[in-house]
């Protein structure tokens, strides 16, 4: 007998592999998600490493070379002050990448609390919390931007926060959709009648089963955040030259591309190589991740 | 620019709850693309010289059409189309041709001038035009509550510095009188040999009495006398419609005394403020005349000899306001050594590319044959130890300092290369703000700026023209910058010369000391660069960049060359 219950409890903990595990079983399994995935920590691995392993200098300036097409010296060319395409990609690089990480991780984790309380205790709370996000939405988020940074002064992290600060008004509300569907759930019902206190429901059940929408959506906020980001910088709010950003490169090779197309192919190459790696990688997540897909 | 900047915002808004911005973004890429490439069957240009509409592109939206608070080159063109002065300029020689006078006498000693006015001139709404509207109209320009920063342009005039500020308060005294209707007399302070070009300039434009003060007082800034429907002006066109940022229509004024030489029926004035677009728009017939020219392009159309591409010589310098009221800017020392460690061969070579030539002085090499000394030419040895002795060395707690320039990818260009000079002679950290161009303006006059980026165009021909600009207290000097000796060379020495060599030689020396203190730092001696469709007619660069629009006319008909397919 007891040989039988320590099997059959080896069994029980299989089936209850934990939802991490059963997820990243899924996901091993989509390749193009784990290529995406691979692209992502490779272009991340290259950004941190860049003071390090950048050919050149991103502001050294050599006016008489001026604008030359890819060569042996500079294997993306260079722009119209003579500087090295690649170098400042992978600058760029750092900066976009940066912003729409923070950004986006910023706007994760307001929105998703925000969403997950007004949605859970509804009634008036969820009220009040919603017609904040309302108005907060009526505002023109381009003024709202542009007052910080007068405020605050041109400060790159401020640009994240503040984008960031926009950003997670339409998470709120995808997150409160879900939770409001979910928090009349059996398995909700089951969890309070365990005992569990109100904030172990929200942390341990309610919010992982947002997981699915909510990554889906993280996915294409950070390629937005990037783009704003290049927007902002264009009007003088973001980033700042010598720096650069991909938004930034790709403004700029707009501009010339009938001269030098290398100075938009090359910065374009490389936000649409970032945007498909998460595209790819959102797809896969959200199919791992959704707890309703039949385990097998 | 302005006209992205919406669309993301449309877009960008809308995409908000669904999600993917980029592919909305590509549609309406080429949808904007369809638009303006191919689309309509007919474009403004053939449209235009059809019906005598102009196209122009005009670099930015005014900052007023009032010719007595305006200040810049845009304006300038839209002001000159609805008003005229006393006199003219020729369109290639820029001689002295009549213009609402018929015809003038000066006395010996060149200081009283008589101008014979037209009878058949009238105002745009039919009232008559008398030497009266003279007197007033500068009575106006001197009022000091107008914040005119054109006044001192009236200068020469006797006494009219002095009713300026404040050392006499009765008009009368000033040099100016009506001695009857159409007889204006002109009594100047010193024989001024371009008091005549003066007259064309747009400070010296009568307004209209009747219209300004319906609208408040006369003295008052930014009343609405200039806008649409209100405007009254003396000029061949008179302003039908003004869509802020869009476009800026005037028409032929059929009351102005040689209308029937004016073969335009219209001209549209466009604010062209991104050139890249700009470019554009002329390639796909959207635009006669262009404002100006990417940097990048101007070798395309070189080697294609297109007959669109204008470049012509402009007497204009591009330089640095650098405000000496900023703490540690306010060491010559400082400023020179920024000056020292500008390579300006190197900047006009490879990044504006049209011909500019280096400028180490701010009055351009050759007016009337003036030579300007040269000095403080591309030393950045020099430079670091002027830092050094300034209490910098090697760049060593510099304060961060800003450069300010109107948003413009021409102006960004050049001050991103100026950052790296700066940084990579001196060692010194420098920041970049653009703002919108009534923005600027706003802060360069009110001192809020530390360096900032400025471009002077010759209202005439003349280097005094360049110099009074630097006068304690002058509306365009804008540096705080002020030196009484410099002033009393400019104003009194240089005017009481009795040989054009001596005078020349007065504002040698005042520049000189404007150089030794480097209140400014010149970057180039401006050339004209625009597009003209071959269609245009009569229109001469001259080396003021003025069109004389009385005389354009359009013709479609001429043989049509090579059209620009990439």
């Amino acid at each position: 007998m007891k040989q039988d219950s320590l099997s059959q409890s080896e069994i029980i903990e299989e089936d209850g592999s934990s939802l991490w595990n059963d997820a990243w079983i899924k996901l091993s399994k989509n390749y193009l998600a784990l290529a995406g995935l691979g692209i992502l920590i490779l272009l991340c691995v290259v950004s941190l490493l860049t003071p390090w392993i950048a050919p050149y200098s991103y502001e050294q300036q050599n006016l008489d070379l001026g604008a030359t097409a890819p060569s042996l010296q500079h294997w993306l060319g260079t722009d119209i002050f003579g500087r090295d395409m690649l170098t400042r990609i992978m600058y760029g690089g750092r900066v976009s990448l940066m912003v729409g990480f923070i950004a986006t991780a910023v706007a994760l984790v307001i929105g998703i609390l925000w969403g997950a309380i007004a949605g859970f205790y509804g009634g008036r709370l969820d009220a009040v919390m919603m017609r904040i996000v309302d108005i907060l939405y009526a505002l023109p988020f381009m003024i709202f931007i542009v007052l910080l940074m007068v405020v605050f002064g041109r400060n790159i992290l401020l640009l994240f926060l503040a984008i960031g600060a926009v950003e997670w008004l339409t998470m709120a509300r995808i997150v409160r959709g879900q939770v409001m569907s979910l928090r009349n759930q059996e398995f909700v019902e089951a969890a309070y009648s365990l005992g569990l206190s109100q904030w172990t429901i929200i942390r341990r059940h309610i919010i992982p089963n947002t997981l699915g929408p909510v990554i889906v959506y993280t996915t294409l906020t950070i390629p937005s955040v990037m783009l704003l980001e290049a927007f902002l910088s264009f009007l003088g709010l973001g980033i700042q030259p010598p720096e650069s950003s991909w938004g930034l490169l790709i403004n700029y090779g707009v501009e010339t591309m009938e001269e030098y197309p290398w100075l938009l192919i090359f910065p374009g190459v490389a936000l649409s190589l970032t945007l498909f790696a998460l595209n790819f990688l959102g797809d896969g997540l959200r199919d791992a991740l959704d707890p309703r897909t039949s385990k097998d | 620019m302005r006209y992205s900047h919406n669309v993301y915002l449309r877009f960008s808004d809308s995409v908000k709850l669904t999600s993917s911005t980029l592919f909305k973004g590509i549609a309406l890429f080429g949808l904007l693309m369809v638009l303006t490439s191919c689309g309509t069957s007919e474009n403004n240009v053939a449209t235009g010289n059809r019906t005598g509409t102009l196209h122009w592109g005009n670099g930015t939206e005014p900052q007023s059409l009032d010719p007595q608070i305006a200040t810049g080159v845009p304006e300038h063109h839209i002001i000159s189309s609805v008003m005229e002065g006393l006199v003219g300029k020729d369109r290639k020689t820029l001689m002295p041709i009549p213009a609402v006078a018929e015809s003038w006498e000066v006395s010996d000693d060149l200081k009283v001038y008589t101008f014979h006015i037209r009878k058949n001139a009238l105002w745009s709404n039919g009232d008559s035009h008398t030497a009266h509207d003279y007197v007033w109209s500068w009575w106006r320009a001197l009022q000091p509550a107008l914040g005119n920063l054109y006044a001192y342009m009236l200068f020469p005039i006797d006494n009219a510095q002095q009713y300026y500020e404040g050392e006499i308060e009765n008009f009368d005294q000033v040099g100016v009188k009506a001695l009857d209707d159409y007889t204006l007399q002109i009594t100047l302070g010193n024989p001024t040999p371009y008091f005549l070009q003066l007259l064309d300039h747009y400070s010296l434009f009568p307004v209209h009495q009747t219209t300004i003060e319906k609208f408040g007082a006369a003295d008052e800034r930014g009343t609405r006398w200039t806008y649409e429907g209100n405007l009254v002006g003396n000029g061949p066109f008179s302003l039908s419609d003004w869509k802020i940022n869009r476009r800026i229509v005037v028409e032929k004024n059929p009351l102005y005394w040689d209308a029937e030489n004016v073969k335009l029926n219209r001209i549209i004035f466009y604010p062209t403020e991104n050139v890249t677009t700009e470019e554009r728009m002329f390639r796909a017939g959207q635009l006669h005349v262009t404002n100006d020219i990417p940097a990048d392009k101007i070798d395309v159309y070189r080697t294609q000899k297109n007959p669109a591409l204008h470049l012509a010589p402009y007497l204009g310098v591009y330089f640095y306001r650098v405000n000496i009221n900023t703490p540690h800017l306010s060491d010559r020392r400082v400023r020179r050594a920024l000056a020292m460690s500008i390579d300006r061969e190197s900047l006009t070579r490879n990044i504006v590319k049209a011909g500019e030539t280096p400028a180490y002085a701010i009055t351009p090499p050759g007016t009337i044959g003036y030579q300007p000394p040269q000095e403080l030419g591309f030393d950045p040895e020099g430079a670091k130890q002027l830092l050094a002795d300034a209490g910098y060395p090697n760049g060593d707690g510099f304060p961060a300092t800003e450069i300010l320039y109107n948003t413009n990818e021409a102006h960004k260009k050049i001050a991103v290369a100026i950052q790296q000079m700066w940084k990579k002679h001196l060692n010194i950290d420098i920041q970049l703000l653009n703002q919108e161009w009534k923005v600027y303006l706003a802060s360069e006059s009110a001192g809020q700026y530390q360096v900032s980026r400025a471009g002077w165009i010759g209202d005439y021909v003349d280097p005094n023209n360049f110099l009074d600009m630097f006068l304690c207290g002058g509306g365009n000097n804008r540096t705080g910058w002020c030196n009484e000796e410099y002033d009393r060379l400019i104003l009194e020495v240089a005017p009481a010369m009795k040989s054009h060599k001596e005078r020349l030689a007065i504002f040698a020396k005042a520049e000189k000391m404007l150089l030794d203190d480097m209140p400014v730092l010149p970057i180039y001696i401006y050339a004209s660069k625009r597009l003209i469709d071959p269609s245009v007619k009569n229109y001469d660069s001259n080396l003021l960049d003025q069109a004389s629009y009385k005389d354009i006319y359009l013709d479609g008909e001429s043989p049509v060359t090579m059209q620009v397919d990439k």
